[in-house]
């Protein structure tokens, strides 16, 4: 739902591209930086103790429908900025002699924990008013603190881990479970447990094998799925924001993208917005909640591919049986 | 010799000098001798240039010519003698065989790009003064009203006129596209004309018949006149047909300053040649091929339009000034056309000229720290000599900036090991071995090695080709492009340059080894280094082998300059991982996004007293029940929960009716508009600075 | 009068994971009749480096017990108190301040009697005040509303910050205060509104905090009013100062980290637009329900929107406990 403004804003496309990035005055490998996926990734094995990073910073506007347009004092601003500091660091871009915007802003490490997200503003004075927001572009770029590597989707882990004598000391209570989903970090994890039942990781972990082998490959994985993905749900329909209404916002990060996937399945034929709602009146009410608790059995099931996965293995054992007969 | 021969700026030697003006004045060795009362023998001596005249007798030599004796020393010219220039038709063969069109023109594709390609190339590998760029100008010229007739006149239009008539009957292709070509002049009263000129190269040199630049132009067809150390592609090989492919007349006027004197002189050799399908006109059959020129007076070529020295006069009214003494050749075609059909206009023309040029000769026209540009660009567009497109120099920077970016940064030394931002140029030398040819080197000798230069640099946004390295060797000259394979996902674009043999701007035995090696693995076309027959039959066993490591390493050495991007995350099993990917820009829960009722569209206005005033566009899905959506308003704020506003007023349409703050849509129907005014009183800010948002939730039971 | 701890406190603070909260994290523990399973709890944390000063407990439950004493008849005021001296004893970064962990630990480990003694109503305290946002969670967001409300060195504003809850509770949520002179701008006119002694003043927190939040999607704060650079190695100084400085005076305010003023001129720019708001906003009816008979039940207001009751723990605590 794209918000309208009470006054002209841009139509044309606002790029930012960040040019490089030095770490504390030092070149910060290219590679680092990747301008398709719009993240730069500031870890570096090399250097643990860095202070700062400046990124330098390119904006193009649409400088013709600007000059044409109503639009004065028009101001190109970088934001820097990350939700669990609170940081917010801004910095103005100027016109460069090949048209484009161009300035430098630096992230400060002390402000900043993991992923900080690199906005370009459009600012002029429209109508007489001064500051307004004209235009923005259209996708932020990512400033990674803890990876190496520049990827924008950050993907569920799933760590292969000893429960028993492991280093984690938090699943040791877990020691016969043969995997934990743990959806309260930043990322979801899931724990394979490397020792609950023997041969499991190299069945999960192989490719080939015989049918067999296959089958209990894709029903454990599908198995493990589905409790990921209800654990995911679980966690991501918790703490939701609210607008003053009491509608439900959508979280933004993982969870959001848990719940885009799951709620059409979770709630069939409803808005996302009103699914929420429903969602959160049941939770916080208490009716309808086991009812509800269907519904996301369905949705996690199709995520974790369980029938298609059962289909496959009952004509697999079928077929098995027929050849040995 | 008598005398040694005469340096350049002093003219010809007496005795060849002479025998041609008594040739042009129609006068025999004992005529001469009777006038100036000396004996034929010491007439043929001066002729052969055993002797030389006494100044007297030069001086009555010169009354004899009609000329002065200031001429008679210098020799740069020859004693006007009004032998009229004209079109001289070659007769048909004598067998009777004949030829529709010329060959090597129907070989090309008269594309406009195709010219630019051919063309430049040519003065690439003519340039004479190694220390300065060649300088190529294109000029694109149309002509009408008496702009046209006192070209076709200086054309001797009239002459030419019955040869094309008579050519342009029958049904052969030529045929057909001359008749259109005749009728359009004829209709439409308007010529286009395109002169390529070349400064500083080597110009039409040579003879007007045998071994030489000039005839290989202007006489031969097919032949390739090499000379420039081997550096060259092809020149003056088949590429000059399309001069004449481009032409809708198959007309071509040549005007040279010679890098070398001939017959004493440099400036102005002037000749066109037409070339046109066996024809007969008046009875008589003509072979197809003609030469506008002065009649020979060499015995063995009777006759023959040759070369002539013209006059400025002449010069500019078949519009072949050049604008410097350079020497250097300007071609002009008459009714140059883009036959793929791609440009029909001036601009578009002008356009894809730049374009063609830019594309072809990018790597050329740059210069740097360590080495200039070969080639300078330009083109400009005229309409009766007017301007009508002004000048318009070719840049590299601006039609290939990521690729010009890798190239320049290498001419300037400017390359870094590693990348760390997008305007950075990374260099690796790639090997190449050369095999060694047959017969020379001990057998199992591995050959010697080459380091090729590999450029690589982030693409520019703009950039249509990405991910591919541009392989050159020669005078920058584009061969190939590779694309490498097995690229790491998410490779960001780049662009990259291979440089090799002479391309790399080094010295060395390796350099020109490389150079004959990659230039005997490429076909005729110049276009890929692979196996050839001049490879296998020159070379020893192993050379396509090397080629291959060659290729391969090229696309190892890109794959290492990416980065060391890590892949290996924790990865966990595939199978798993397969199930769990938290993806939201595809799949089907996006496309089940429509299985509820959106908003597709808003228009809002404020009014005196604050109000929103909005048209609510809807699109809905198919139902069997009217849909009953409560539409609610809120003021978009970047974080924290968004103030509702109140609604004063609801409004439908004929789409759709509002009744209790409810928006009632009726089934089937699939796009829905409603108006709302917003109240102003449940504003929590002034809502010109908000702002609005409006979303269409499905009415809750009991909230009204 | 400080008192006994009744159980034994680590005396170095840790990071606890979230799911180890949820674990653990008993009804006995919110209503404060439970100790804290603490053997389990530091198995499951990892220890910050006990070789700086700052990551020790000791000085922090000392803060803690004095609150408790001096506040013992009303927890909500020991916020005052507590926001800047906190800030001033438990000196990082907001790097070091955005781990959740750290604030898990020092809820559940460290000080759980704290917890159910301030944020205790009924019976329990809210889980999301032992693990939740940094607006939420007991000791993130007085740490938080010092961090994002001082003055460079100056504690006072946070002090105003905390005499309003709905300040911690509503506009301690906004992006808007990211930005130090909007933040600062808008305590200027709180402070006005509560000097002048209208009833309510929560009410008119909110609406200013709305109205202003509202604004900022279509103005830009940071171009109106420029803020300089945060001056990082300041407060790297003054962090690593604390293993001289003396623990904080008790009736006194300390001194924050030197880091740079508010420009003077930014703010004043943004309370006078800010007070152009408060004016123009007209005058609505509020959904803030702020009496406590109305807490969390209201379904027949229908012309007001609902509360937002039990969504996220934050928004429910009402504002009669300021």
């Amino acid at each position: 739902m794209k918000p309208v403004f009470p006054y002209p804003t841009l139509l044309g496309d606002v790029g930012c591209e960040v040019v490089s990035v030095s770490i504390d005055g030092k070149p910060l490998p290219y590679t680092n930086v990747s301008a398709t996926e719009r993240v730069v990734a500031l870890h570096q094995s090399g250097r643990a103790g860095w202070e700062e990073a400046t990124l330098n910073v390119r904006a193009t506007l649409p400088e013709s429908e600007l000059s044409d347009g109503p639009w004065q004092d028009v101001i190109c601003l970088a934001t820097l900025t990350e939700k669990a500091t609170n940081a917010r660091t801004t910095a103005r871009l100027r016109p460069a002699s090949d048209g484009s915007r161009t300035g430098s802003i630096i992230l400060s490490r002390a402000l900043h924990l993991r992923r900080a997200t690199l906005s370009l503003l459009v600012i002029a004075t429209v109508n007489s008013v001064a500051g307004r927001l004209v235009g923005s572009a259209e996708q932020d770029w990512y400033v990674d603190l803890q990876e190496a590597t520049p990827v924008r989707q950050r993907e569920i882990d799933i760590v292969e881990i000893d429960f028993r004598d492991g280093p984690h000391d938090g699943l040791r209570p877990y020691k016969e479970s043969s995997w934990i989903i743990e959806t309260s970090g930043d990322m979801p994890i899931v724990y394979l447990n490397t020792t609950a039942v023997e041969g499991l990781m190299e069945v999960l972990g192989s490719r080939g094998g015989n049918p067999t082998e296959k089958v209990l490959r894709e029903m454990a994985a599908s198995q493990v799925a589905q409790d990921a993905w209800t654990a995911m749900f679980h966690t991501a329909i918790s703490d939701l924001d609210t607008d003053e209404d009491g509608t439900p916002v959508m979280p933004t990060g993982w969870r959001e993208s848990v719940l885009r996937q799951m709620l059409p399945d979770v709630l069939p034929g409803r808005q996302l917005t009103d699914a929420l709602y429903e969602i959160n009146e049941r939770r916080t009410k208490g009716f309808g909640w086991s009812e509800l608790q269907t519904g996301i059995q369905y949705a996690a099931g199709r995520r974790a591919q369980i029938s298609k996965k059962l289909a496959t293995a009952v004509r697999t054992i079928d077929r098995t049986e027929r050849n040995t007969d | 010799m008598p005398e040694s021969p005469p340096p350049a700026e002093r003219g010809e030697a007496f005795g060849p000098w002479l025998a041609r003006q008594l040739r042009r004045a129609g006068m025999s060795q004992a005529d001469l001798a009777t006038q100036v009362g000396k004996t034929r023998a010491a007439v043929s001596a001066w002729i052969n240039g055993r002797a030389e005249p006494r100044e007297e007798t030069k001086a009555r030599i010169a009354e004899i010519l009609g000329t002065n004796l200031a001429a008679i020393v210098t020799r740069t010219v020859d004693v006007p003698t009004g032998r009229p220039v004209r079109w001289h038709h070659r007769p048909a063969h004598a067998d009777g065989g004949r030829e529709y069109g010329n060959a090597a023109a129907f070989a090309f594709d008269a594309d406009l790009s195709v010219l630019a390609r051919e063309a430049t190339q040519n003065s690439l590998d003519e340039r004479y003064d190694d220390r300065a760029p060649v300088s190529v100008h294109y000029t694109l010229h149309e002509l009408d009203g008496p702009h046209l007739d006192a070209f076709l006149t200086a054309l001797r239009w009239n002459e030419l006129l019955p040869h094309y008539e008579a050519a342009s009957q029958g049904n052969q292709k030529v045929s057909r596209s001359l008749r259109s070509a005749l009728e359009d002049l004829s209709q439409e009263h308007r010529l286009r004309i395109l002169r390529i000129d070349d400064y500083n190269a080597a110009g039409l040199t040579g003879p007007e018949y045998s071994d030489g630049r000039f005839a290989a132009v202007v006489r031969r067809q097919l032949d390739s006149h090499k000379v420039t150390g081997g550096r060259a592609g092809g020149s003056y090989g088949l590429g000059k047909a399309t001069l004449w492919a481009t032409s809708r007349f198959g007309l071509v006027l040549i005007n040279s300053t010679l890098s070398e004197p001939h017959e004493g002189r440099t400036a102005c050799r002037v000749i066109g040649r037409m070339d046109l399908p066996w024809h007969e006109v008046d009875g008589e059959a003509y072979a197809g091929p003609a030469w506008l020129g002065e009649p020979d007076t060499d015995p063995e070529h009777e006759d023959v339009s040759r070369s002539w020295w013209a006059d400025d006069e002449t010069v500019r009214s078949l519009q072949l000034s050049r604008s410097s003494g350079e020497s250097g050749t300007s071609f002009l075609i008459v009714g140059a056309h883009d036959a793929s059909g791609d440009t029909e206009s001036l601009q578009e023309m002008h356009d894809k000229l730049v374009r063609s040029l830019a594309d072809g000769f990018w790597a050329a026209m740059l210069g740097g720290r360590s080495a200039g540009p070969l080639l300078e660009a330009r083109v400009t567009t005229l309409r009766n000599g007017e301007v009508h497109i002004p000048e318009h120099q070719v840049d590299p920077h601006f039609h290939h900036p990521a690729l010009s970016r890798a190239l320049q940064a290498y001419l300037d030394g400017d390359t870094v090991a590693e990348l760390t931002s997008a305007n950075q140029v990374v260099r690796a030398d790639v090997p190449v071995i050369i095999t060694p040819l047959k017969g020379q080197g001990r057998q199992r000798d591995k050959g010697r090695e080459h380091l090729a230069a590999l450029l690589l640099t982030p693409a520019d946004d703009n950039d249509v080709q990405i991910n591919r390295v541009v392989c050159m060797r020669g005078n920058r000259m584009t061969i190939t492009e590779q694309r490498p394979r097995d690229l790491p996902l998410g490779t960001p674009p780049f662009q990259a340059v291979l440089l090799a043999g002479y391309a790399t701007g080094r010295d060395g035995e390796d350099i020109a080894l490389a150079e004959a090696f990659l230039r005997a693995s490429e076909p005729p076309e110049h276009d890929r280094w692979d196996r050839t027959e001049e490879l296998t039959t020159a070379y020893q066993r192993g050379a396509l082998a090397r080629l291959k490591e060659f290729r391969s390493s090229i696309d190892k050495t890109v794959r290492l300059l990416l980065g060391k991007r890590e892949i290996t995350r924790s990865e966990g099993p595939s199978v798993l991982r397969e199930l769990l990917k938290l993806d939201t820009s595809t799949g089907p829960a996006g496309r089940r996004a429509q299985s509820f009722p959106t908003v597709r569209n808003i228009e809002a206005r404020i009014d005196d007293r604050g109000a929103w005033h909005v048209t609510v566009h809807l699109r809905l899905p198919d139902a069997a029940d009217p849909w009953v959506l409560a539409p609610v308003a809120k003021f978009d704020v970047r974080s924290g929960g968004r103030p509702s506003v109140d609604w004063e007023l609801l409004v439908g349409s004929e789409t759709c009716r509002a009744e209790n703050g409810m928006v009632i849509v009726e089934p089937g129907v699939r796009t829905a508009v409603f108006s709302g005014v917003t109240d102003p009183t449940t504003h929590p800010v002034r809502g010109g600075y908000a702002r609005l948002a409006v979303d269409v939730p499905k009415g809750r039971g009991g909230a009204v | 009068m400080p008192r006994a701890v009744p159980f034994d406190v680590p005396p170095v603070l840790g990071l606890l994971p979230d799911a180890v909260v949820a674990k653990h994290l008993s009804r006995g523990m919110q209503s404060g009749q439970e100790n804290p399973p603490q053997a389990a709890l530091r198995k499951a944390s990892t220890p910050l480096p006990d070789d700086e000063i700052r990551w020790r407990t000791a000085p922090i439950r000392e803060l803690l017990d004095v609150a408790m004493t001096r506040f013992d008849d009303n927890p909500t005021a020991a916020d005052g108190w507590l926001a800047p001296r906190l800030h001033a004893t438990l000196r990082m970064t907001r790097a070091e301040a955005g781990d959740g962990r750290l604030w898990n630990h020092l809820a559940m480990l460290v000080a759980p009697d704290y917890v159910a003694w301030r944020h205790k109503r009924a019976e329990i305290a809210q889980s999301s005040r032992f693990s939740g946002p940094h607006y939420t969670q007991c000791f993130s967001r007085l740490w938080w509303v010092a961090e994002l409300f001082r003055d460079g060195p100056d504690y006072r504003p946070v002090e105003v910050a905390c005499s309003v809850q709905d300040i911690l509770n509503t506009t301690l949520r906004l992006d808007v205060i990211d930005h130090r002179p909007t933040a600062q701008a808008l305590l200027a006119v709180f402070k006005s509104l509560i000097s002048s002694g209208v009833p309510r003043p929560g009410d008119h927190v909110n609406a200013v905090s709305s109205a202003v939040n509202a604004a900022g999607s279509t103005l830009v704060y940071d171009v109106l009013a420029p803020d300089n650079p945060p001056l990082v190695e300041d407060l790297q100084d003054w962090i690593a100062d604390v293993a001289e400085a003396p623990a904080v005076h008790w009736d006194r305010l300390p001194e924050g980290p030197n880091d740079g003023r508010v420009p003077r001129t930014a703010i004043d720019v943004l309370v006078s637009f800010f007070e152009k708001l408060l004016v123009e906003a007209p005058v609505r009816r509020r959904g803030r329900v702020s009496t406590p008979e109305d807490v969390g039940d209201s379904p027949q207001q229908s012309a007001v929107p609902a509360p937002r009751e039990g969504v996220s723990l934050a928004k429910d605590l009402p504002s009669w406990m300021t």
